[in-house]
């Protein structure tokens, strides 16, 4: 299964923030999407998970046939988690099995989830309001994986989390890249390095994918630096 | 001196101008017009720079005469009192509150606070400078209505030409006789947007004194006034030489622009502090669950665990609804006379309970705390999106509103109809119907209409601030239908048959735009 960017643009009023962009992301990959501030990411996903209307362009799943995108197929963890603080981990996850039910394959028992994403026995009963920032990120990657979505788009997830919890984290996206197509947006180079089987960089509104081409990792960094840096 | 003080002046105006820009941007229609290169547009420029001149020189005046001319001149009409010794009264206790609650040296402004922390401008030359224009702008833009409304009130002319300058110096006076000799002491400095609970005191035994003792026919006269003036002369040349030769102002501001302080008033009614206010009313004990699923289940805890939030406002107005009908069956009951008069409350002032519908309405303050506690965070999963999730959810919230606010209704409905029956009754016994009708028909009405512009106009972004200027003129405008109902005559038969026919038809059509709408308009604005 593929997700297929064609020609897609958007525009702020005249500034062009990604223009034409063309790109194939496949399954079974984690892509490491780099970008300076201001480069874009955050607007290219917002364009996939249809918060912002695109000015031209298109893009679809595609495997035997093409299929158009739908809500169930994409799912999007933003930098900053938000949960809906009145309920519990348990509620929040119940609630979330209950309207994906048709949607799940292999349902789990929500216990089972919660041993999956290392949430403790003592929180999962607790307000989702009492959480810390790093619980809080792992029920929202959580409840975005439970419904199984083709796509999974995640936005500097990582980023404020402690060292522990990126491992688990990063070994929890290794887990389930085999059915998914992952892209994960950072500014942290080692991590991308680390946890991406891909690097593609979004610069100037142009996406194109850096090879890594039998370099070694202090050259591949250079590499990409070199292509951010280009006018 | 004057560079500072011209630079002062261009930055102050520079963000006003920009703020007009902003406020012209934020206009529904022409937001979509206009690019945000608007901000360096020539004739925009001089536009706004020229509203901000004009503003500049208008508000020199208009507050003050307002002030002068509703607090001073209509209020010494209000007491027997004689009318020269009362407006000197009010004045002297309306100044001295005046001064506590600014200063102007030393009230935590945002051009105080760009100018001295940010761009880090000469304190003691900025707030010299700006403290000399502002008390210069404040004598010259008293002086006309204090000889107007003075003379007209036969207050001898000199004390008139002396009322501007007792406000100055009185102002002077706050600074260097309390102020700067408690910062010297011991380093602090009070934030007079945020008075404490000494000050509040303080604050409303003035307004005992300037407010309530004219009615006890207790007020200073012309010579104390004199007297008060020469003192405030002596007094104020003194506090002049130490705010003149006051070297830290610097210091003064670094602990008084903070962030906190700069910003106290905005705060309290930002959408960030609702938000955390509402955070806070999040009720959670193991015991309170459901037993529902899907939408209903997820609905229900948001009743439950907001259970105070939503009922607290609304038991209140039920009560005092309660209250009132009881006190007027009462009288009906002690002063049969007065039947004829009431008789005519539900038969003609129906429209009345337009605008009193709208205010008990809490559609308002359950959308807010179900965006802020609830749909911020849900509105980011893609899955919440779908249209079977948004109108699922949307037919849970839609019963409890409409609930919930037929509450007090229910209670003014019954009120009415049994006011009308026991006050005489009506020839048209359709009546009893049709007033039942139109509250019940108007609660729902406004519940509708606030879901449906809450699902249809989505207003708020992630940082939970509103960004939809469509949304806050659909607020405004419903304001003034309502208000606009207040004192309209009109006979309950037929304003409620159309009023009943309109609330029911608009409640449809709303409905139906937002089942067909609602999936594409209900998401975080970017």
């Amino acid at each position: 299964m593929k997700l297929v960017i064609k020609n897609l643009k958007k525009n702020f009023e005249k500034k062009e923030v990604l223009k034409n962009i063309n790109f194939e992301f496949e399954e079974g990959k984690i892509y490491g999407l780099l970008g300076r501030n201001g480069a874009g990411k955050t607007t290219l996903f917002n364009c996939l998970n249809e918060d912002l209307p695109i000015d031209s362009g298109e893009f679809y799943l595609k495997e035997n046939n093409v299929k158009k995108i739908e809500a169930d197929d994409i799912g999007y963890v933003l930098s900053t988690p938000n949960v809906p603080e009145f309920l519990t981990g348990r509620e929040f996850l119940k609630f979330f099995i209950e309207i994906n039910k048709d949607k799940i394959k292999n349902e789990k028992n929500i216990d089972e989830y919660f041993d999956f994403m290392k949430i403790e026995k003592e929180d999962r009963d607790k307000l989702l309001k009492d959480y810390s920032y790093g619980m809080k990120n792992k029920v929202q990657m959580l409840v975005n994986i439970i419904a199984n979505p083709s796509i999974l788009l995640f936005d500097e997830p990582l980023t404020s989390l402690d060292i522990v919890m990126q491992e688990e984290m990063k070994q929890m996206l290794k887990s389930i890249k085999k059915d998914h197509i992952i892209v994960f947006s950072t500014h942290i180079m080692e991590l991308a390095l680390d946890l991406c089987d891909e690097i593609v960089i979004l610069n100037k509104g142009i996406l194109e994918k850096i090879d890594k081409n039998n370099l070694d990792n202090d050259k591949f960094k250079d590499k990409i630096i070199e292509a951010l840096r280009e006018e | 001196m004057i560079k500072t003080f011209i630079i002062s002046s261009k930055l102050k105006n520079t963000y006003r101008v920009n703020s007009i820009i902003y406020s012209i941007k934020g206009l529904p229609l022409i937001n979509k017009i206009l690019p945000s290169s608007l901000y360096k547009n020539k004739f925009l420029k001089i536009f706004g720079n020229i509203i901000s001149i004009l503003w500049e020189i208008v508000s020199a005046f208009l507050w003050k005469g307002l002030y002068v001319w509703l607090v001073l001149g209509s209020m010494t009409f209000a007491y027997k009192t004689n009318q020269i010794n009362t407006f000197l009264h009010i004045f002297v206790f309306s100044t001295l509150i005046g001064e506590i609650l600014n200063t102007y040296l030393l009230n935590p402004t945002k051009d105080k606070y760009y100018s001295i922390i940010l761009m880090r401008m000469d304190a003691n030359t900025f707030a010299l400078t700006n403290y000399f224009y502002s008390i210069l702008k404040l004598v010259i833009g008293l002086m006309p209505f204090t000889i107007i409304i003075g003379l007209m009130l036969k207050v001898p002319l000199l004390i008139c030409l002396s009322m501007p300058f007792f406000v100055a110096l009185l102002k002077i006076i706050v600074i260097g006789i309390f102020s700067i000799p408690d910062f010297k002491k011991n380093k602090v400095v009070k934030n007079e947007n945020l008075p404490t609970t000494k000050i509040w005191l303080l604050l409303t035994f003035l307004l005992i004194l300037g407010f309530g003792f004219p009615y006890l026919g207790i007020v200073i006269n012309e010579i104390i006034y004199i007297i008060l003036f020469f003192i405030s002369v002596i007094l104020g040349l003194i506090s002049l030489k130490e705010i003149i030769t006051f070297k830290d102002y610097k210091k003064i501001y670094k602990v008084l622009l903070t962030e906190e302080n700069v910003y106290a008033v905005q705060k309290a009614s930002s959408t960030k502090t609702i938000r955390e206010n509402i955070a806070k009313n999040i009720e959670y004990d193991g015991e309170i669950t459901s037993n529902k699923t899907g939408f209903a289940y997820f609905h229900e805890l948001f009743v439950k665990r907001h259970s105070k939030l939503l009922t607290k406002a609304i038991k209140k107005q039920t009560l005092t609804i309660i209250g009132i009908f009881t006190i007027l069956f009462v009288i009906i009951f002690l002063n049969p006379t007065l039947k004829e008069k009431l008789n005519s409350l539900p038969l003609i002032y129906l429209p009345y309970f337009v605008f009193i519908m709208y205010m008990l309405n809490r559609g308002t303050t359950i959308t807010q705390a179900m965006f802020m506690n609830c749909d911020h965070s849900m509105l980011t999963y893609r899955v919440y999106r779908t249209p079977n999730v948004i109108l699922g959810v949307f037919k849970e919230r839609l019963k409890t509103l409409i609930l919930l606010n037929l509450i007090p209704a229910l209670a003014i409905a019954i009120g009415l109809v049994l006011l009308l029956y026991l006050t005489g009754g009506t020839a048209n016994n359709l009546n009893y119907l049709i007033i039942f009708i139109s509250i019940i028909s108007m609660s729902i009405f406004f519940s509708v209409h606030y879901l449906v512009m809450y699902y249809l106009l989505q207003p708020y972004n992630i940082n939970t601030e509103i960004k939809n200027s469509t949304y806050t003129v659909v607020q405004y405008l419903t304001y003034f239908v309502a208000y606009y109902l207040i004192g309209k005559k009109i006979p309950t038969f037929s304003f409620g048959i159309l009023m009943s026919i309109f609330c029911i038809a608009y409640s449809l059509i709303s409905l139906f735009l937002a089942y067909k709408f609602a999936p594409k308009t209900f998401k975080i604005r970017l």
